[in-house]
Order: C-alpha cells, then structure tokens, then sequence
C-alpha cells in the first residue's frame, strides 16, 4: 500500500511524463508536416474545420480491406504510407486547434472578472487530456497505423468540439455579462 | 439588403448551374474538374458566361464556388473503392485514351488544382492521397488484366 504523498508524487510524474510526451508528438508531427506537399498553417482560424466524418473516414478500416484484397503488396505499403501522413495531419491541425483555443480562451480570462474556478479546472484538465492524447495518436498512428487507433482519434475530436464549445459559451457570456452562468463545460 | 435576400439569387444560379451544366456530366469527379476549370489561376475568382448572363457575374462566381466546395467535400468523403469507380467512369468518358490521362495524371498531378481555396488541409490531404491511390489501383488492375487476359 503507498501513502497519499507517494500517490501524489506518482500521479504528478506520470502527468509530466504525458504532457512530454504530447509536447514530443506535436513537435515530431511539426516536422513530418513539413515534408508533406499540403502547407499546413500555424492559425487556420479561417479555414473550415475538419468535420467528424472525415475523422471516421480517415481513420476507417474499410478502405484499408479494400486495399489488402487487391494482395499487392506495393498497394497496402502505399496505402499505409499515404494514410498514415494524413491522420498525422488531423492530428497536427487538431493539436494546433485546441492551443490556439486555450490562447483565446486565457486572453479572455485575463480581462474577465468573473472566473468560475471550477469551469477553469475543468477547461485546463480536458486541455491537458486532449494534449495527451493527440500525444498518444501521433506514437500510435507512426507506430500501429490509423486503422488501429480510429476509437482514440474518434473521441479526441469529440473532446475537442467540446473544448470549442465551452470557449464560445464563454466568449458569449464574457461578452454579454446578463447571461451570467451559462458557460459552464 | 437582407442576407436572405442576397442568398436568393445564388440559390437560383446554384440550382441553374446544377439543371444545365452539371447534371450533363457523367460523374462527380468529372464535375470537379469542369468547376475548378471555371476558376481563374490569379485571382481564385469563378467565371461562367452562360450563368453570369444569366444572373450577375458575381452571383454566379458564388454559385460556382459553393458547388465546388460541395462536390469536393462529396468526393472526399468516397471510399477508396467508390473513387476507383469515379476514376473508371471519368476515364471511359474522356475522348483520350485512358492510359495517357493515367500517366500524365501521376507524373504532374493536375487534380492538386482541383481543391477548393480555404478548405479543410487534413481534407484536401486526405482528396491528394486518395486520388493517387485511386489512380495506382487502376494501374493495378489494368496491368493484371494485361497479364491474365
């Protein structure tokens, strides 16, 4: 049996370990992206956002069968290279999406004088899950391919949605002070 | 002007370019490449002359750079299996032979022109990568044909 402290200690490495371990995956996904032939961009606050049913397509294992019965082996190696860049892509954009959040969202706050810190805490642990699990996926997808980790990449970009949505509830409310309440995650 | 009353007119050249020019073309792949022919190298604007008598030149830019945004989406959200028979289709349709689109279409990759401006990256990745393997697919398929006649 271990002691609160050693528990604490655990937790509080593991978590810096994770939070590595996300910090190493965007910066390696940085460094991919740049040898891909579609530019990617730092702040696509512009550009359409990536709809969920690409995510489900790219990470989908039926174009992965299709593939696999043609039993070319030189097809399922092209088709493994060429998917894999374009889930570490989302993944990127993904990861790029949520910081770019949570830099709006601690701009707001710093002007704003009624913070709830029980939405904040929520706010900064479902960005530190997000940042780990895009961590995750960016291992896993170089690692095992896309098809293996659609279930993860699926819910990443459920979280993140939801990441998205408690940002605008919170601009809303920020910027209309009689809804007072209303922006909780 | 209200905003409704500014999307009236584009609907109506949308559903125009859509009874007239569109539903004449085989497959949506096809239509793909007929839209983004309609857009300018420089500026990214859409021309169509037949529309913009029609309705006004800039109704008709909008008309046709929403039905290509809309085409594009609809392509990228194929299976690799129903963007073989895209391909398939688009090919049987041209008056070149299939072998020289094949080989000009991996060598210089001319569909690359054929994404919208500002669409999703991880999309228009995912449109690239598919099409190139769409095209070796066939290229596949055609060279076991050749061999097992």
């Amino acid at each position: 049996m271990i002691g609160i402290p050693t528990a604490v200690l655990l937790g509080s490495v593991l978590f810096l370990l994770l939070l590595l371990l996300a910090t190493r995956g965007s910066a390696a996904a940085r460094e991919i992206s740049s040898r891909l032939d579609v530019p990617l961009l730092d702040d696509e606050a512009g550009l359409d956002p990536c709809p969920p049913e690409f995510v489900a397509r790219i990470f989908a294992p039926d174009d992965w069968e299709f593939v696999r019965g043609t039993k070319s082996r030189e097809l399922q190696k092209l088709f493994r290279r060429e998917r894999r860049l374009v889930a570490l892509v989302w993944v990127h954009q993904t990861s790029t999406a949520i910081r770019r959040i949570m830099r709006e969202h601690t701009e707001i706050t710093r002007q704003s004088h009624d913070l709830r810190f029980s939405t904040e805490t929520k706010l900064v642990l479902l960005y530190g899950e997000l940042m780990v699990i895009c961590g995750m996926l960016f291992l896993a997808i170089q690692s095992a391919g896309p098809q293996r980790v659609r279930g993860l990449a699926v819910y990443a970009d459920t979280l993140s949605q939801r990441l998205a949505q408690a940002q605008h509830d919170f601009k809303t409310v920020t910027a209309r002070p009689e809804l007072h309440g209303a922006g909780s995650v | 002007m209200t905003a409704t009353v500014r999307l009236v007119p584009v609907q109506a050249a949308y559903d125009d370019l859509l009874k007239r020019s569109l539903s004449k073309i085989s497959c949506d792949l096809a239509r793909l490449i007929y839209l983004a022919s309609t857009r300018d190298y420089n500026t990214g604007s859409y021309h169509h002359d037949g529309l913009a008598a029609r309705f006004r030149p800039e109704i008709a830019g909008k008309a046709l750079e929403i039905a290509h945004r809309q085409i594009f989406y609809q392509l990228s959200a194929c299976s690799l299996e129903e963007l073989v028979e895209q391909l398939q289709t688009y090919l049987d349709c041209s008056h070149e032979s299939a072998a020289d689109i094949l080989r000009i279409w991996q060598k210089l990759e001319p569909y690359r022109v054929a994404i919208p401006v500002e669409v999703n990256p991880a999309v228009a990745r995912l449109f690239v990568s598919n099409i190139r393997l769409a095209l070796a697919i066939w290229r596949f398929r055609q060279e076991q044909a050749q061999k097992n006649p």
